[in-house]
């Protein structure tokens, strides 16, 4: 199967080794990610497209008829891109007026918006066209013994006729991803509260770190080895935004985060170096030692 | 489906009235811990002073600072038992501050950083040395003319240089 890579801005940008295991894992699972040439930021939702929603409309219209032009779906690897770009194209197929208005201003771009591709994230991929089932033949290492904390975030699950994904109260998609790689999902409470990214940017810091912390110590209470996200942001802010409140807030635990598509390398036999685990902020040696056994 | 996927046309005042008077000031957007709004967790608010109810109260909407810890979630939506759906006023709330040139910094320099470079984040030498060493390509602008001809077309850029202008 094969789909347009919108990859963002974030990953490549700031996390470009999130990139690098992404393309190797999808192409194991035989996702052909095909780049493309023109792909501008989707654009991002809370700081762009709530200000100048036609704008952001037509920009997001621009990149979805760059895949419809390559006659492929979308594939993203953040919450916050598939959220932009599905809103607009499910937005666009269903309202014939705005599409004209938004094809209008397209034309003088020499691009049209058709309606012919669908955008999902690569967790909607994962988990309906690759499968549960194929995700378990792929796995050489189960993940056994390691108790995982999954955060799904917010922008993927509403709104939810929208995103089509889970359930934004009892989101169950990610754990199930996580015991098909052999690892045990933890229960914890404050699942789903948000991991606090826009007020660290927008806020005050402090109470971003009391959310992160409320959040990190939920997790370690329910047995947590590390945590996964499928967003970016979420893992910047569980990695990144983890160190700085730790350092505020004298948590006496660390909690590694890994993007999905790691554990799923980890999963696949590949090893922490492999997944660029040494550049993450946050690193554990009680962790390490478990996958060390686990990979051995 | 309509109702969330881009609502370009939806009336921000009128809604704003409606949400204002039928809000019930229940509190079950923002005080249920476990699923409900995260700027809740801003020390300023409590029970019995949301984040929702500030937005909702305040008397000059668009000078609240409070509305940028909105993130657009959409649970208050999802939560609210009366259809209220705060995101949708809160984000309002935020096209008025934008319009009036009284939008947080942060999202002005965003703003112009995607349509003056195609990606939200500086293009940073760090970050092109950490690709150089994954064997990644480097990373470019592409398309700036289609946008600059799209925010042209939009009044977008019209709007961004009377707020700059505004300032001095």
């Amino acid at each position: 199967m094969r789909f347009s890579f919108f990859r963002g801005c974030f990953i490549p940008v700031r996390l470009p080794y999130i990139e690098k295991v992404s393309r190797l894992v999808l192409g194991e699972l035989g996702v052909e990610l095909r780049d493309i040439d023109g792909f501008t930021c989707c654009p991002e939702p809370v700081g762009f497209q709530i200000h100048d929603r036609f704008t952001a409309t037509v920009i997001a219209a621009r990149n979805i008829s760059l895949a419809e032009d390559a006659g492929e779906d979308i594939i993203t690897l953040c919450n916050g891109c598939t959220y932009v770009l599905r809103q607009v194209n499910e937005g666009l197929k269903a309202d014939e007026e705005l599409r004209d208005r938004v094809n209008d201003v397209l034309s003088s771009t020499d691009h049209q918006f058709r309606g012919t591709v669908d955008v999902k994230h690569f967790a909607h991929v994962l988990k309906e066209d690759v499968g549960v089932k194929r995700i378990k033949e792929k796995v050489e290492k189960p993940l056994l013994g390691l108790t995982v904390a999954g955060h799904t975030g917010c922008h993927i699950v509403s709104p939810v006729d929208v995103m089509g994904f889970d359930d934004p109260f009892d989101p169950v998609v990610l754990d199930e991803m996580v015991a098909a790689l052999g690892a045990e999902p933890a229960d914890f409470d404050l699942k789903t509260l948000c991991c606090g990214w826009t007020l660290t940017n927008y806020g005050d810091r402090e109470s971003a770190n009391k959310l992160v912390g409320a959040k990190l110590s939920a997790m370690r209470g329910a047995g947590s080895d590390c945590i996964t996200a499928i967003c970016p942001q979420c893992f910047y802010q569980f990695d990144t935004g983890q160190m700085l409140a730790s350092r505020r807030l004298g948590l006496d635990f660390k909690l590694p985060v890994m993007f999905y598509l790691q554990l799923l390398a980890l999963s696949m036999g590949y090893s922490l170096d492999d997944i660029h685990y040494r550049m993450h902020r946050v690193r554990d040696p009680g962790f390490e030692d478990k996958i060390g056994r686990l990979l051995s | 489906m309509a109702l969330h996927a881009v609502y370009p046309s939806w009336d921000g005042s009128k809604a704003l009235k409606e949400a204002a008077e039928i809000c019930f000031k229940c509190g079950v957007c923002c005080v249920l811990k476990a699923h409900s709004c995260h700027a809740q967790y801003d020390g300023q608010f409590d029970p019995r002073h949301t984040f929702v109810y500030d937005c909702l109260g305040a008397e000059k909407p668009v000078d609240n600072p409070n509305l940028w810890l909105c993130v657009s979630c959409h649970k208050c939506e999802e939560l609210c038992p009366y259809d209220v759906s705060p995101v949708h006023f809160i984000e309002a709330m935020k096209v008025e501050a934008f319009e009036s040139g009284g939008a947080h910094t942060s999202v002005l320099s965003e703003i112009e950083q995607i349509i003056e470079t195609g990606f939200a984040f500086p293009l940073t030498v760090s970050s092109a040395r950490q690709r150089e060493a994954l064997e990644l390509e480097p990373l470019k602008s592409t398309a700036l003319g289609d946008l600059k001809i799209i925010t042209e077309e939009t009044g977008l850029r019209t709007k961004l240089r009377k707020h700059k202008e505004a300032e001095g």
